[in-house]
């Protein structure tokens, strides 16, 4: 089974404006203090394609594991990496933005703990269809967020991460059903990001809200005296 | 501007996410100059650094995987065209191909 949540949403700004902050979202937590749990950002690819001057970018962010504390305790050290384990994930980010057509699509996942959990976010930002929106400089967006947990699985030809370290497996899962562990990490993990969507959301308003006031060149200049101060500081 | 993963590619990775938000901010939202080739030189300086990062910690190896869950598990829009970009040919066509 895979749990979607899906929602709509209307940004007070005009769609290049937004497709900037997407980029921006997660540049410093001066610039965004909702993202202070993301800890590094790369990119690995971007090109524009020639014949629809589409931009094409892929980036690895990671994030302090927000996977929940409830999740973990489901799950017995060995595959949650216990307490004193990794608890910061892998998340790879794709997005697609036609300027002409005035649309951006993303989506990001997890890149580890995907044999215990896979979240898949996506974001569709489109110029409204109304021209009246338009003119009031408006941007649409659909986010769609689907869960999926194969605990227990044959994963390409393997049983998932669970079982090559230690014997719990067959006899846990047996107990409680595969099927009912994997709902029980699925729900408890919508519930927890739901909550966090409205959050990805203000941070998406407060970059807004700054590259209206200071431009991208102001934020950039705030960015730059940001690392100034730390490269002082060190 | 955020940190990279790895530390020893901080520097050329802000310059060349500088690069970057200058020339999508001023060239391509406007409209002009299409290819980022300006800021190709820093893009590769900053590759070169960071797909040592990336297979040391097995990074690599973890994108491999998801591009290979991709492929039998869902039919992602921005993941066939970022196929389809790679192999230089129309989504679509790959969405049938796999179909």
């Amino acid at each position: 089974m895979v749990l979607t949540h899906s929602t709509n949403h209307t940004y007070s700004h005009p769609f290049p404006t937004v497709t900037l902050a997407y980029f921006l979202r997660y540049s410093s937590p001066q610039l965004n203090p909702f993202a202070a749990h993301v800890l590094s950002t790369d990119t690995i690819s971007s090109h524009v394609d020639p014949e629809t001057q589409r931009l094409y970018t892929t980036r690895i962010h990671l994030k302090k594991s927000r996977m929940p504390s409830a999740v973990y305790k489901l799950l017995p050290a060995s595959v949650s990496g216990g307490n004193s384990g990794e608890k910061a994930s892998y998340i790879l980010e794709t997005s697609v933005v036609d300027i002409k057509e005035g649309w951006m699509k993303t989506e990001s996942r997890n890149l580890n703990f995907t044999g215990v959990l896979s979240v898949v976010e996506k974001q569709h930002f489109k110029v409204p269809s109304s021209l009246e929106a338009v003119a009031r400089n408006e941007t649409d967006v659909n986010s769609s967020v689907s869960f999926k947990s194969r605990l227990g699985e044959k994963i390409r030809g393997k049983i998932g991460q669970a079982q090559e370290s230690s014997g719990w497996l067959p006899g846990f899962l047996g107990g409680l059903g595969a099927k009912g562990i994997q709902r029980s990490i699925e729900s408890l993990a919508s519930t927890k990001t739901i909550d966090q969507l409205s959050k990805s959301r203000d941070g998406m308003r407060l970059v807004l809200e700054r590259l209206r006031n200071g431009g991208v060149i102001g934020v950039m200049e705030k960015l730059r005296q940001e690392r100034q101060r730390q490269a002082v500081a060190m | 501007m955020s940190a990279s993963l790895a530390p020893e590619c901080n520097e050329v990775k802000e310059r060349y996410d500088t690069c970057f938000l200058k020339w999508y901010s001023e060239k391509y939202l406007r409209g002009a100059e299409k290819d980022n080739k300006e800021c190709a030189g820093l893009f590769n300086e900053y590759q070169k650094c960071l797909s040592v990062a990336l297979k040391n910690r097995g990074i690599d190896k973890l994108l491999d995987e998801a591009r290979e869950d991709n492929k039998e598990n869902d039919s992602s829009n921005v993941w066939l065209d970022l196929l389809a970009a790679e192999k230089g040919m129309p989504a679509d066509a790959l969405a049938c191909g796999e179909a």
